[in-house]
């Protein structure tokens, strides 16, 4: 199941993936100012790897990488919400602290700031990471075919 | 007369999730079946979007409060884990029909009822 | 500060931080993966324990997530947070899903070993985990919704998990749908009830509905809630989909479906005992609950009696036996007024729910011992296996004690729940008696079948002896609770039953 498209539609998709994956990012890192997230920034960033697999029809041995990267980023999400158990597990505890990201936010109409929102765009990257491994994983294995199909029949 | 209008999202949201219960019921496609649920899906986002709409509101978002009032956060959180949960749903959905297809040769819904002999 | 406030929160957080480590530290080495689901497993069911020691001795409380301290100190912002409720229920079904999800878990070391992808078998396995006591645990229909899917999701994947199977791909399909489905069905019914009253806490929305009882939107929702958990849950007429994922499913994942289905049920009758309570005509929810059961009762077992297949065969007994829950509590929900519940409603309470835990186990451990007979010989079906009680005296033993606790035999622990059940619904109406013993009647005769085609006869030679250590140790696991409940009945009605049923504002 290999194909490949013309030379043009190849590298159309070279280009694109580049602001295709920089504006994914921009929506994580802006997730807690703007509409966006973790999982819209993933979605998006996730359509590049679509994009690739039309273009190109070959796949890689990237299931492991995707795999970890997927279990990476939920652990860490996990672990920074159980950071907060001094308190109860999700408190925010950088938020308001002046530190890094721990800025706050004028009450009204402005722009935002970047460094705000304590945990919250930290979570946020981890939800990006998680999302984009696991919807490229899903379009991976759904255009390269379940490959876990060819184990034997080991019990009934 | 206005409130009469404000009405329509929830016609809306009846039809679809008519259209989508008979494409469930009555369709043996299983890939017909997984759009029907789909259907469904965007009707109850609708739903839920139109509940939290109040008149003359603004977006809940912090940074571009000002002192109006906004529309109701909750049923947006709400519909965003729907859409979420939809997606997994419908990738896992769509991926079991792949596995039926390999091993039963069909996606006919009356021909994939091996479990029953 | 002390972990002791933050059990409800573990019991659900370990398993996930273990599902979604056991994929990524798991590549290291086989041992490191198998031991990492262990302290999954170990440290849920240590929590557990915690919580439940702290619920009984102390009292209970509401884990506020995301705020500065996990009381709840201010009752209206506090609310609008995400709150888990550690309370006498959630201890019940907490304990009743910890133990069956410990025993399936020792039972897979040994079954699933030599299986492609484990890591991701575990994973599953501990997000399911994780997924129902989220269920119970949570004290916010939006919560509900989440791990009704978390749950869902990851069930599904377990039952397709031998994808190699047709079989097991269309159970998890099959299941699957329905299951979207009711998710959807559940977030409508969450919609109506935000749209009329504001909020999604159950104490919140418990007030709102105390303040206007009588509304139709009250009742649309209730009735999309019952459809929805009913189905989960397995009752008959919504139940096709769990002959199918109980017995196409992978050995130790068909006792932690078969939770999934009680911990729903623990969910609806949270919400129509602690959320409506007593305001919203419980003489209708009642009856409708008890149609259910007498209908899951009755279909669930003669469906049973024309099965050849071992799993099949015990997944509708299993069918059959949440119908004497449902019956129960229903008989309870209809005898419940504003002065409070009568003697033979608390009796039925009693019995429906301490017959929940008690089915968790020793359906479990029917299950199990099925698995073992399925595992050992290679065949599922009663009429190729005989004669098994020579080569596997172990399982057998457990398989007949699993047996006869389901049939509800006098010394056995479901006699004990099912005698509350008789009594109570003897009260309420005699013909409802009468059907619950016809049924256990022929449950026996079903068993009865069961035992004697595969167990007894004569040597056929099919196995070549008793299933690896780590199984009988999770079989002897789930049996010692079950003779700890055998033995000491009153004594688990008085100290988890009964703070269960007051947790839900039935007694004081």
């Amino acid at each position: 199941m290999n194909w490949k498209m013309s030379r043009v539609v190849r590298t159309i998709a070279d280009i694109m993936v580049v602001p295709i994956i920089i504006f994914g990012i921009y929506l994580i890192i802006h997730g807690h100012l703007s509409p966006g997230g973790g999982f819209q920034g993933g979605a998006v960033i996730a359509s590049s790897t679509a994009l690739l697999i039309i273009a190109y029809g070959s796949f890689g041995k990237h299931k492991d990488s995707l795999s970890s990267l997927e279990s990476t980023g939920l652990t860490l999400f996990i672990l920074i919400a159980f950071l907060g158990l001094g308190y109860t597990v999700f408190y925010n505890f950088l938020a308001s602290g002046g530190a890094v990201f721990g800025g706050t936010v004028p009450y009204g109409i402005n722009p935002g700031r970047l460094d705000s929102g304590g945990t919250v765009p930290l979570m946020n990257i981890m939800v990006g990471l998680e999302v984009t491994a696991a919807l490229s994983l899903i379009l991976w294995m759904m255009a390269k075919g379940s490959d876990s199909m060819d184990v034997e029949e080991a019990s009934v | 007369m206005i409130s009469w209008f404000l009405h329509l999202p929830f016609l809306v949201v009846g039809i679809l999730v008519a259209i989508g219960l008979y494409t469930v019921l009555f369709k043996n496609n299983l890939i017909k079946i997984i759009m029907g649920i789909a259907i469904i899906q965007n009707g109850v986002n609708l739903f839920l979007i139109s509940l939290a709409y109040r008149k003359d509101g603004v977006a809940p978002i912090w940074t571009s409060a000002p002192d109006e009032f906004m529309v109701m956060p909750t049923p947006h959180a709400l519909t965003l884990t729907s859409i979420v949960i939809g997606l997994a749903t419908t990738a896992l959905l769509l991926s079991f029909v792949m596995m039926i297809k390999r091993h039963y040769g069909t996606i006919d819904a009356d021909k994939v009822r091996r479990c029953r002999e | 500060m002390n972990f002791v406030e933050h059990a409800p929160t573990l019991i659900l957080g370990l398993p996930l931080l273990f599902a979604f480590l056991i994929p990524l530290l798991g590549r290291i080495s086989k041992d490191m993966r198998d031991i990492l689901f262990l302290m999954g497993l170990l440290l849920t069911g240590l929590f557990v324990g915690i919580m439940a020691y702290e619920v009984l001795t102390v009292g209970g409380w509401t884990y506020v997530f995301g705020a500065s301290t996990s009381e709840p100190t201010n009752p209206i912002t506090s609310y609008f947070r995400i709150t888990f409720v550690a309370d006498g229920f959630s201890v019940l079904a907490t304990l009743t899903i910890a133990l069956v999800a410990l025993g399936a878990g020792l039972f897979s070391f040994d079954y699933m070993a030599g299986h492609a992808a484990l890591d991701k078998f575990y994973s599953l396995f501990l997000l399911t985990l994780a997924g129902v006591n989220g269920m119970v645990l949570t004290g916010d229909l939006f919560n509900l919704f989440v791990w009704f899917e978390v749950t869902s999701i990851a069930s599904c994947g377990l039952i397709a998990f031998t994808n190699y199977r047709g079989k097991s791909v269309e159970a998890a399909l099959k299941y699957m749908i329905l299951s979207v489905l009711g998710g959807l069905f559940l977030l409508i019914s969450i919609g109506l009830l935000y749209g009329q009253y504001g909020v999604v806490n159950y104490k919140l929305l418990s007030d709102g509905i105390a303040g206007s009882p009588g509304l139709f939107v009250n009742k649309l929702a209730l009735g999309i809630l019952l459809l929805v958990f009913g189905m989960k849950a397995s009752t008959v007429p919504m139940h096709m989909w769990a002959p199918d994922a109980y017995s196409e499913s992978p050995g130790p994942a068909t006792p932690l479906i078969a939770i999934t289905s009680l911990g729903s049920l623990f969910v609806l009758f949270r919400l129509t005992f602690g959320v409506y309570g007593v305001n919203m005509g419980p003489g209708v929810i009642g009856t409708i609950l008890i149609i259910l059961g007498v209908l899951s009762m009755f279909i669930g077992v003669s469906m049973a009696l024309v099965q050849s297949d071992l799993k099949r065969l015990i997944a509708y007994l299993s069918v059959s036996q949440v119908g004497y829950m449902t019956m129960a509590v229903g008989v309870a929900l209809t005898t419940w007024t504003a002065e409070g519940i009568n003697g033979y409603g608390i009796m039925a309470m009693e019995g429906g729910l301490f017959h929940m835990i008690n089915d968790g186990v020793y359906k479990a451990l029917l299950f199990l011992a099925a698995i073992a007979v399925i595992h050992a010989t290679g065949k599922r079906d009663l009429n190729e296996l005989g004669g098994l009680a020579h080569k596997m005296p172990y399982t057998t033993v457990f398989f007949l004690l699993g047996a006869l606790s389901i049939a509800g035999i006098p010394p056995l622990s479901g006699f004990s729940s099912k005698l509350l059940i008789y009594q109570s619904v003897y009260l309420y109406h005699p013909i409802l008696a009468i059907i619950a013993l016809v049924v256990s009647i022929v449950t026996l005769a079903v068993i009865c079948k069961a035992f004697f085609n595969a167990f007894l006869g004569p040597d056929q030679g099919q196995t070549k002896g008793e299933v690896p250590k780590g199984m009988l140790i999770a079989m002897g696991l789930l049996t010692v609770v079950l003779i700890i409940f055998t033995l000491f009945p009153h004594y688990v009605v008085a100290e988890i039953v009964v703070p269960a049923i007051r947790a839900l504002g039935v007694i004081p």
